[in-house]
């Protein structure tokens, strides 16, 4: 075991130097002129400047953009756990003629290029008024996040013995009832996977957010293209930005991350 | 296994179905405010993110506070900009005003309102006269100029005054200093521009190419450039490309900078608006230490011209107030405090000849007079609704070029075959 | 009984809203595909019908891209396939100190794929760039990263490797955590070593898992636009422009009909990788 352990801890070394590096180096640059930031050989230590955080967040709207961001997040993760969930659940107690087609045209229709479908949802935003809002942008993300979340679910309703649901049906619970009160409960971890995913979707999304938005809805990633300026990527203000956008994903997998590992446990098997 | 929990008899439908509901509607209610297109007197501005969009947001509460127009900017990325613009003009939404790159304004003009009638009431004497040209199209006026820029040349002056030179003002001339002072070991280069598949690149080539009285276009709308001043132009610039440093090959517009910020870099040739950081002290070690020139000729002097100019949409509801601003945004006044914002990197110009030359400008911006006798020669693109087609072909075949994939001659050829193709010829 | 058929109900909410949401745009873009539409002369619309297809075809610089997209989704799958399985049975292992890290690991998945990129641009930059400063130093010499046409490809797949290993990583480290301990006890009573547990039970086992991994993002790799746009542009010269950077090309100068014929075969493609994988699933079963 021993040797088994030390082993271990070799391999990790250069796995963790490999993730962790352009991590420490975007951490590093957000605190460095852009002078330093070419210096030879790379400065790891180095005094610590805090202008590239203030340029982000005064020159800027910052806070404006980042509420936008958490708001679209937030809608668009509970949107696609309502629909998915209850679609998921759906596709794991029937089969009829056609579920399997239609399962298979769910996922597909997700696989479009981005920029293909761009300009059919602007011309379909603009007819309805929802250009440049919060809803125009929701609903596209939900579109984006909902394929995976019930395909993932559906794993997940799978695992569910039916003969817990019928025991809760003889109990006299409505089948929406068994839902809520049995099945959910014990597929929380999968919900929680679909939850994060649907939450980096949205949070991460560019394309759709720039073409879609205008001076009221724009989110965080098109702020940060527009760090890439005509002068070059700002890479200190850049850096900065990335920081802080990163924060709550971060925050969110220390949170969720055992559920992540048992939810994809008990979800893959069936898939 | 979990444990069944107790459960009611008659549990209210749905509390899932409830709550999610709720939540997505007052998403939806949140998402729904009106937005200020149709409100009286705000304008809706379409503005380039970055720099050009700090100094306007520092300066927009003058224009509210004097006109009581209020201005929501909505600003895109540099390589999204048009496609939005497009997007959202052709399509009947959104912009009163816009602040657009010249070469777009052919294709984006059946969209504009001419101004020739409201620019009767300007003086434009004041305006550098090629700066006004940048916002016509086929004898109609269709934007006013707001941010000129050229390419200059850059050139280190201490180097230049330890051998005594001047700058050149020839390309012979500035082959001859580049290779006399290309020293690869020391890592000091003779010259320094793009050689990747940036749009960049072609924009040097044509700068070398037009500076031997080459042109895209013919009078005949054909593709010229495969022409004996083609190829000495294009000959002149694959010589700079081997002055300069080996990673050439993936540079962009950043990195010409970069390249002139470490010393790395003899003589450059830039856009102006790059230059100001070029003389901040945190980004660059050579600051002070530049000199700034006229590019140089072959048989004439042909740098390229680039104004960023104001339009106001033909479907904007609100056509007087978007000439208010776009008065303001090219007038004395936003011009004297744009040049001199204070900022290490940022800068509009302003194509007005009193401001160029006011001796506060030119402290400001080093380059102002340079800029100024650049912006009196510059050279127009071909004022095409095709241009942008026949740009993004160019750029691809002079990156080929520079890759090695093709050889001048075959280049050039391809070069016209592209605008053609692309004039339907 | 009657139960069970009810739950069919639950499925409208959910299909009806994707069905409008993703079907009416892909039709919409369907029907386009068949139009010359340039949004500079919005009046001079024509049928071409199959028209924009067959100058696709006809075209070297789009048959190209179809070939660099292949060799991009091929390469970094394979790496991603292999790394992420490594990292897998190297996390399988129980000790308490790699909990923790699992986190860690995963971080890469939470940075903007756009602001990664430029970072990695920055870190690749052949003379003021990092990495070649450390390979220059154990003395691995000085790749030209984004110069040279196969560099600039395999910095691609280096960084698009680094942003989604974490993925592949985490699907199978949950397939082989369901692994019943039964088994490799039963195995090594009887005497296997780790190589032949891992042969007769570890892979048979994990194969469905790893398909789906390696299909799932092989479509995903497929529609990759960001890393490439950013780090290479598709460049050098045209060594590395990819379906969709000619989508993104021909879409950002107006060509709506062109830019989504390209998206029409893309959606073929993938569909038909797609498919691969619900057969191979449904086999494996």
């Amino acid at each position: 075991m021993r040797t088994r352990k030390l082993l271990t801890v070799l391999a990790l070394i250069p796995a963790l130097a490999w993730t962790l590096f352009p991590l420490l180096w975007i951490l590093t640059a957000s605190f460095k002129t852009e002078l330093s930031l070419y210096a030879k050989p790379p400065q790891w230590i180095f005094s610590p400047i805090l202008e590239n955080y203030r340029r982000v967040l005064f020159n800027i709207p910052f806070f404006e953009y980042l509420t936008n961001s958490l708001l679209i997040a937030t809608g668009t993760t509970l949107g696609s756990l309502v629909l998915g969930t209850l679609a998921a659940y759906g596709f794991s107690r029937t089969r009829f003629w056609g579920s399997e087609a239609l399962r298979f045209l769910i996922l597909v229709t997700r696989m479009v290029p981005r920029m293909t479908l761009v300009v059919p949802y602007y011309l379909m935003m603009l007819k309805i008024g929802m250009l440049d809002t919060y809803s125009g942008l929701i609903i596209a993300y939900v579109s984006f996040a909902m394929p995976f979340s019930i395909w993932l679910l559906i794993g997940f309703f799978d695992d569910v013995p039916l003969e817990v649901e019928e025991a809760a049906l003889v109990d006299g619970c409505t089948p929406v009832g068994t839902l809520v009160r049995v099945v959910i409960p014990i597929a929380a971890p999968g919900l929680a996977v679909a939850a994060i995913f649907a939450f980096l979707v949205s949070w991460n999304e560019f394309l759709f957010a720039l073409i879609l938005s205008g001076v009221h809805s724009k989110t965080l990633p098109v702020v940060i293209a527009g760090l890439t300026t005509d002068l070059g990527p700002l890479y200190g203000e850049m850096s900065a930005a990335a920081v802080m956008v990163m924060l709550p994903n971060v925050l969110m997998t220390l949170v969720l991350q055992r559920y992540v590992v048992k939810g994809l446990t008990l979800g893959a098997v069936k898939g | 296994m979990r444990e069944i929990r107790a459960v009611h008899r008659k549990s209210p439908a749905g509390i899932l179905v409830v709550a999610g509901t709720m939540a997505l509607l007052v998403a939806l209610a949140l998402g729904l405010a009106p937005g200020a297109w149709a409100q009286g007197k705000t304008l809706n501005l379409s503005m380039l993110a970055g720099f050009k969009e700090d100094v306007l947001r520092a300066n927009l509460p003058d224009f509210e506070k004097k006109t009581g127009i209020k201005v929501a900017v909505d600003a895109a990325p540099l390589g999204e900009l048009y496609k939005k613009q497009l997007l959202a003009l052709s399509t009947g939404a959104r912009y009163d005003v816009l602040f657009m790159d010249e070469p777009w304004i052919p294709a984006l003009s059946e969209f504009l309102s001419p101004l020739d009638e409201r620019v009767k009431g300007v003086d434009m004497q004041d305006f550098v006269p090629t700066t006004v040209a940048a916002g016509a199209f086929q004898g109609k006026q269709y934007a006013l100029p707001v941010d000129p820029n050229v390419q200059i040349l850059i050139y280190r002056k201490d180097l230049f005054a330890q051998k005594g030179l001047k700058p050149p003002a020839t390309w012979e001339e500035l082959l001859k200093i580049g290779k006399a002072m290309h020293d690869p070991a020391k890592q000091q280069y003779g010259f320094v521009l793009t050689a990747s598949n940036d749009l960049q690149t072609i924009n040097y080539m044509l700068l070398a190419m037009w500076s031997y009285g080459a042109e895209i276009v013919d009078s005949q709308m054909r593709g010229a450039l495969n022409s004996e001043a083609g190829k000495k132009g294009g000959e002149v610039f694959l010589e700079l490309v081997s002055l300069a440093p080996p990673a050439v090959k993936t540079y962009t517009f950043a990195d010409v900078n970069k390249a002139i910020q470490l010393g790395q870099a003899v003589m450059g040739v830039q856009w102006a608006s790059g230059a100001k950081p070029l003389e901040d002290k945190s980004r660059s070690e050579v600051a002070g230490k530049l000199g700034y020139a006229v590019a140089p000729k072959g048989t004439r002097v042909s740098p390229m011209r680039g104004v960023w100019t104001i339009a106001i949409a033909k479907s904007s509801p609100n056509q007087d107030a978007a000439w208010e601003f776009a008065k303001w945004l090219s007038s004395r006044e936003f011009g004297m405090a744009s040049t001199r914002y204070p900022s290490a990197i940022s800068a509009i110009h302003s194509p007005r000849v009193s401001v160029l030359s006011d001796p506060g400008t030119q402290q400001a911006l080093p380059y102002a007079p340079v800029l100024l006798d650049s912006l009196r020669v510059a050279k127009e693109r071909p004022r095409l609704k095709e241009y942008a087609d026949i740009q993004d072909s160019l750029r691809i075949i002079a990156g080929k070029l520079t890759a090695g994939e093709l050889k001048l001659d075959a280049a050039l050829r391809e070069m016209d075959a592209a605008t053609n193709k692309m004039l339907g010829k | 009984m009657g139960s069970v058929q009810s739950r069919r109900w639950f499925l409208v909410p959910g299909v009806i809203f994707l069905l409008v949401i993703d079907m009416v745009p892909l039709v919409y873009s369907l029907w386009v595909s068949f139009y010359q539409w340039w949004l500079v002369r919005p009046r001079d619309i024509r049928f071409l019908g199959l028209g924009n297809y067959l100058s696709l075809a006809a075209d070297p610089a789009f048959r190209r891209s179809i070939l660099v997209t292949c060799t991009l989704t091929f390469g970094a799958v394979l790496a991603e396939f292999l790394a992420g399985l490594a990292l897998a049975l190297l996390f399988a292992q129980p000790f308490r100190f790699l909990r923790p890290l699992r986190a860690v690991i995963m971080m890469p998945l939470f940075v903007v794929p756009v602001v990664g990129a430029t970072m990695w641009r920055l870190i690749l930059h052949p003379e003021m760039g990092v990495l070649n400063y450390y390979l220059g130093l154990i003395g691995l010499g000085n790749p030209q990263w984004l110069a040279d046409p196969t560099m600039a490809m395999c910095a691609l797949i280096l960084v698009d490797a680094w942003r989604t290993i974490p993925f592949m990583f985490l699907v199978m480290l949950a397939g082989l955590e369901t692994l019943p301990a039964e088994l490799f006890e039963a195995a090594r009573v009887d005497g296997a070593s780790w190589l032949q547990a891992f042969r007769f039970i570890t892979l048979p086992l994990l194969t469905y898992i790893m398909l789906v991994a390696v299909l799932i993002r092989g479509m995903d790799v497929f529609r990759e636009f960001d890393i490439v746009f950013v780090l290479t542009g598709g460049g050098p010269g045209t060594a590395t422009e990819t379906m969709q950077m000619l989508n993104y090309r021909v879409f950002g100068l107006g060509h709506m009909g062109q830019a989504n014929a390209i998206g029409v075969v893309t959606l073929i493609l993938v569909a038909l990788m797609c498919y691969l994988l619900i057969r191979v699933v449904q086999r494996s079963r």
